[in-house]
């Protein structure tokens, strides 16, 4: 018997400047449809419908308005940016859909009509930020792109660096897409700051993180570097050398060493080649409609209502472990990581949280007296601290 | 300038700084049917030098925090925020603006003339606020005159201090001018100025 086949919006840039990562999620996408339409698990099919916007943020509004209109759809999966996002947020409120956002994002955001399966900023900044006051500096240089992100990220760096007592040395902002890194990179080997902190994106980053590389092996020093956004193939495009060394957090590696990764990354090299890596903002795609599957059948019913409540606290064993929804604000509860850059553009995860954490897009729970501990506190903080699991 | 009710905004000049082509359009055809004059300007250009701009209609998602645009803000007319992205961090900016409303996106043709009578009034009361503190720094400042002036009294007049003070704000309302006035041309004639009242 044939299964009922349900229409699926993905809305993901496959031109434009973040073309890349819009073709790994789309790329994932697919495999996810393809998985549950050949299982047994599962009596329906999806039937997926592709929008390309281009990176042009006005023409999400359109493909999502395009798909809810022509192609009937419920659910939508996609958007990277959090400029999307916001094009895409009104039409899916107003007309009652589910838009499966994959990204991480800065937080401060919580829609009905938004499932978010991203890092939130608790997930993401908040550790990275802890393990470099514990284990290397109070001072930091920050280098960034000028958008929301940046400025985010900054802001609750520099709130808890400064309730430690440290503070950010200096910060510098290029304009998206702006590759004339030089400037930051002398003044960085001028300063010598003990650490930088990273948040440029796609080709500003590539070019910074090479060129940074080059002048501290000419200088012989060594400055680390930190990250909440680096994966797998933009540590290919770095270059090997120059990619080696970045402390990187996030939700997800190709190496996590569980049944569920090794099982997903050996599907995916199958399907893309030996040589392919899933990225984070990829496994989070895979990881979106693998939800949705499961929620519309614990569900019964495409119903954005009775999915939604469905998906509430539903966990699933995903390629980065346990993940569920978090009825309270529509996150996700996800394990957060540090890891490590190196040799053959890898990482190596030297921490991991021992469970999955809540998600607090406001960073309300945030408590800058438990983590504005200091360096020299740093002993006695990774003891106290229940969440700190050293894993390798 | 005259005092214009906040409620009545037909005539008045907006500037729209907006770069999203369905916001602008919706703006228009709003601000249109109130009857407003609509001038608009993109988000990276620096505002008209022209200030007949009554109000400023601003995208705040649409302008890069950057310290050097921030001075060209400095405005005379009431700021409408239009607010996407709720960070601190855009947040933050947003409050250096000192925006008189704001609007929350999406963009609809309902919540505009409230956020347009709400940025009038809180305009004309930031105004007599501002006048307000004005007079009262000026009467801060003649404090002293006003104190040397009683000297002046208590010593001419074998008074105390109370007494001169009831003395001088006496005179001060039976000539119709303020303690202040008084004091200076007590402290100018060397003691109570012989003066008739102003009026019969």
């Amino acid at each position: 018997m044939k299964k009922p086949s349900i229409p699926l919006g993905l809305v993901f840039s496959q031109s434009g400047p973040y073309a890349m990562m819009g073709r790994q999620m789309q790329t994932s996408a697919l495999m996810a449809v393809d998985e549950i339409n050949e299982s047994d698990d599962f009596d329906f099919t999806f039937a997926p419908h592709l929008r390309d916007p281009g990176g042009v943020v006005a023409a999400y509004h359109t493909a999502c308005a395009d798909l809810i209109r022509e192609e009937r759809v419920d659910h939508i999966c996609g958007c990277y940016t959090s400029a999307s996002r916001k094009q895409v947020i009104p039409i899916v409120e107003r007309t009652e859909r589910l838009l499966w956002h994959p990204a991480r994002y800065e937080g401060f955001e919580s829609s009905d009509n938004v499932i978010y399966v991203g890092a939130a900023p608790n997930h993401t900044v908040v550790p990275l930020v802890r393990h470099m006051l514990d284990e290397i500096s109070s001072e930091v240089f920050c280098a960034g792109s000028n958008y929301v992100w940046t400025w985010e990220t900054n802001r609750v760096l520099r709130e808890i660096v400064s309730s430690a007592g440290g503070r950010v040395i200096a910060e510098r902002l290029l304009e998206l897409g702006d590759t004339a890194v030089d400037h930051i990179v002398s003044e960085i080997i001028d300063r010598r700051p003990p650490v930088v902190f990273n948040t440029l994106v796609g080709e500003s980053s590539y070019v910074f993180v090479r060129a940074l590389h080059e002048a501290t092996t000419r200088a012989g020093l060594t400055i680390p570097m930190l990250s909440c956004s680096l994966c797998e193939p933009e540590l290919k495009l770095i270059g090997s050398a120059a990619s080696i060394g970045c402390i990187t957090s996030s939700a997800y590696f190709e190496s996590i060493d569980i049944p569920e990764n090794r099982a997903f990354v050996a599907r995916w090299r199958k399907r893309y080649g030996s040589h392919s890596s899933p990225s984070v903002d990829g496994q989070s795609t895979y990881v979106c409609i693998m939800l949705l599957a499961r929620a519309i059948r614990r569900a019964g019913s495409v119903e954005v209502t009775a999915v939604r409540r469905a998906a509430a606290n539903h966990r699933y064993d995903s390629p980065q472990g346990p993940i569920w929804v978090d009825p309270d604000n529509n996150h996700c509860f996800l394990t957060p990581r540090l890891a490590r850059s190196v040799r053959g553009c890898q990482f190596e995860i030297f921490w991991e949280a021992d469970a999955p954490e809540r998600p607090d897009p406001y960073l309300s729970n945030l408590d800058l007296a438990a983590i504005g501990t200091g360096p020299q506190k740093s002993n006695d903080a990774m003891n106290k601290s229940k969440h700190l699991r050293i894993v390798k | 300038m005259t005092m214009t009710s906040p409620f009545s905004v037909r005539g008045r000049r907006a500037l729209v700084v907006m770069r999203d082509e369905r916001d602008i359009s919706i703006l228009r055809r709003q601000l249109g049917r109130l009857g407003m004059i609509v001038a608009e300007c993109d988000p990276a250009e620096l505002l008209p030098r022209d200030e007949s701009h009554e109000i400023i209609i601003v995208d705040a998602d649409a302008i890069p925090i950057r310290s050097d645009t921030a001075p060209a803000w400095k405005t005379s007319a009431p700021i409408i925020a239009l607010i996407g992205t709720e960070t601190p961090s855009r947040l933050k900016w947003l409050l250096d603006l000192q925006p008189a409303s704001f609007l929350v996106k999406p963009l609809r043709s309902a919540g505009l003339y409230t956020a347009l009578v709400v940025a009038f009034d809180s305009a004309l009361r930031k105004k007599d606020a501002a006048a307000h503190v004005e007079r009262l720094e000026d009467r801060i400042r003649s404090r002293r005159i006003v104190f040397a002036a009683v000297l002046q009294i208590m010593r001419g007049h074998a008074l105390s201090e109370t007494e001169a003070f009831v003395l001088i704000r006496q005179t001060a309302m039976r000539h119709r001018t303020t303690i202040e006035q008084l004091s200076a041309e007590i402290i100018a004639a060397g003691g109570m100025p012989n003066r008739t009242p102003r009026t019969a």
